[in-house]
């Protein structure tokens, strides 16, 4: 059984790339860190031009809307970018920083006082459902709407779409901010101009519809990941108390190892030479970001936690024009549970767990849990 | 304690009399443009591009590999790039001149 961390070892010693079935499309995932981020690179070749159909499996089935700037190519995809880019740095206001480390710190207050805490739906759906809400500079008040929607926006453990319910939801923020204009996201976006005109009701939900769903189970998985590490290695926990300037190095190297998007996909306008596979015009291939990230040519000890590894040139937030437009969001959760949980925790101990494991057709991937069950000890004094 | 100088993307100069640290860490201290430090100096986000000024580019010394890697994706680079948290200042760089590299697109 290959390793669920890393199931791409054995075909990315082999050869550069491996043929994913994915519901019967053949797709040719690109798994070694220096190919990847040339591919990552070269939209020509590899475009984003293609609603619904960049994430694999496309998400037809789920979401009517192009997200919007992950599904197009230069020039437009700068302009659209650009719309939304104050909100995505919004994490570097003061304001942003005070309201997050009070709600780590309220978060992390109470799973101190309880007996037992489930990680995922008790501390992680939590946190990013409020810390969105920063973000996107609305009422705290509907983190509780969004908190009832569990890991996944698209998809109920049974694999059926509520994707359409999220869309309406969001299509009724638009029309509300429509009568009452605020300083938030979907205001922002009622008012936005695009080459001189407003944007559609279409593209306004492929906007917010990337929010939700992009910037949801990665965060999640990651924090639980996070939290399931320092359970398993308490020591880590003194060693950053000790040394707080490994907060950083080690957040990167967390994401490096535990990035949730396995892969995404870019489709090809021509016919395309990949690597010796060839993939029709219209077809699409894989950037196997996760594959990369284990890359043993770029990364000593690929698969083995370094909390001071520097340099590491992860491609955790993708790599190019598309890279990650939440990453100074996902940076401020991470660093910050960090910095709390060496300050405030002593040892987190695993009562039960359940790994959660992304299975294709030929490989099972460990993207988070499924649940994890724990019970944690106060730092004897407080840092 | 070595004295930085910066140059701007619009053409002004910031000087840092007393640098300490990396490029990167001082850079953002004085919050210069397209100074940014993503990824908290690890060479995986580039958003602290710099041309060091030829006359320093031997005392700074060429990138290491993973950092040339990295700079080689980069559509702005040029033989003078540096990747600014790469380059710890020491009492050697004292009068080191850099200039910010234009953003990437
Ligand atoms: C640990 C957390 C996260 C990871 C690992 C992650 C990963 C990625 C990756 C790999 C890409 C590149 C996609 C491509 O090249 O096609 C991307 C793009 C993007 N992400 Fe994230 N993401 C995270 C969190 C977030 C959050 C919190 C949000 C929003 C709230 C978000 C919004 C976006 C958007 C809008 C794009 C598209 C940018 C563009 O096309 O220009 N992400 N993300
Ligand atoms: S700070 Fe990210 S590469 Fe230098």
């Amino acid at each position: 059984m290959p390793d669920p961390d890393d199931p791409f070892r054995e075909a990315r010693e082999r050869c550069p790339i491996h043929l994913g079935d994915f519901q019967g499309e053949t797709i040719p995932m690109i798994l070694r860190h220096k190919d990847v981020r040339k591919a990552a690179k070269d939209w020509k070749t590899y475009s984003s031009d293609a609603p619904r159909r960049v994430p694999i499996p496309s998400e037809e089935d789920v979401r009517t809307v192009r997200q919007y700037p992950l599904e197009v190519d230069p020039p437009v995809h700068s302009e659209y970018r650009k719309l939304v880019e104050p909100f995505f740095l919004r994490p570097k206001l003061p304001e942003f920083q005070a309201k997050l480390d009070a709600l780590q710190n309220r978060l992390i207050d109470e799973a101190l006082q309880q007996d037992r805490i489930e990680i995922l739906r008790e501390f992680a759906i939590p946190l990013q459902s409020h810390a969105l809400t920063y973000l996107l500079n609305v009422d705290e008040k509907e983190a509780e709407t969004w908190i009832g929607w569990g890991v996944h926006v698209f998809k109920e453990g049974d694999g059926s779409s509520k994707g359409a319910f999220m869309e309406q939801y969001c299509r009724s923020m638009f029309e509300q901010a429509e009568q009452s204009p605020g300083e938030d996201f979907f205001s922002a976006l009622n008012q936005a101009e695009f080459q001189g005109r407003k944007l559609s009701m279409e593209e306004k939900l492929g906007y917010a519809n990337i929010a939700f769903a992009g910037g949801r189970d990665t965060i999640i998985y990651t924090a639980v990941r996070i939290i399931a590490y320092f359970a398993d290695n308490p020591k880590a926990l003194a060693c950053i108390r000790e040394h707080p300037e490994m907060i950083n190095t080690a957040a990167e190297e967390f994401f490096r190892m535990y990035i949730p998007l396995t892969h995404i996909g870019r489709v090809c306008p021509h016919d395309t030479d990949v690597h010796g596979h060839t993939v029709q015009a219209g077809g699409r291939v894989s950037l196997a970001w996760s594959s990369a990230n284990r890359d043993a040519e770029v990364f000593e000890d690929p698969n083995t936690v370094k909390l001071d590894r520097k340099p590491n040139p992860h491609v955790a937030f993708g790599f190019g024009i598309h890279n990650c437009l939440g990453a100074h969001h996902a940076r401020a959760i991470m660093r910050g549970l960090i910095l709390k949980l060496s300050e405030r925790v002593e040892r987190i101990e695993v009562l039960e767990r359940e790994d959660h494991i992304e299975k294709a057709a030929d490989y099972a991937r460990k993207i988070g849990y499924e649940k994890l069950v724990t019970r944690w000890h106060p730092a004897t004094k407080s840092y | 304690m070595p004295k930085v100088t910066f140059i701007t993307r619009d053409g002004k100069e910031v000087v840092v009399p007393d640098g300490c640290g990396t490029l990167m860490e001082i850079g953002r201290e004085h919050e210069i443009e397209g100074i940014e430090g993503d990824c908290g100096g690890v060479c995986s986000c580039s958003t602290c591009h710099v041309y060091v000024s030829p006359e320093w580019m031997e005392r700074v010394g060429p990138p290491e590999d993973m950092e040339d890697d990295t700079l080689d994706f980069n559509e702005q680079r040029k033989a003078n790039s540096r990747l600014g948290c790469q380059v710890e200042l020491t009492d050697a760089l004292d009068g080191l001149v850099v200039e910010v590299a234009p953003a990437e697109d």
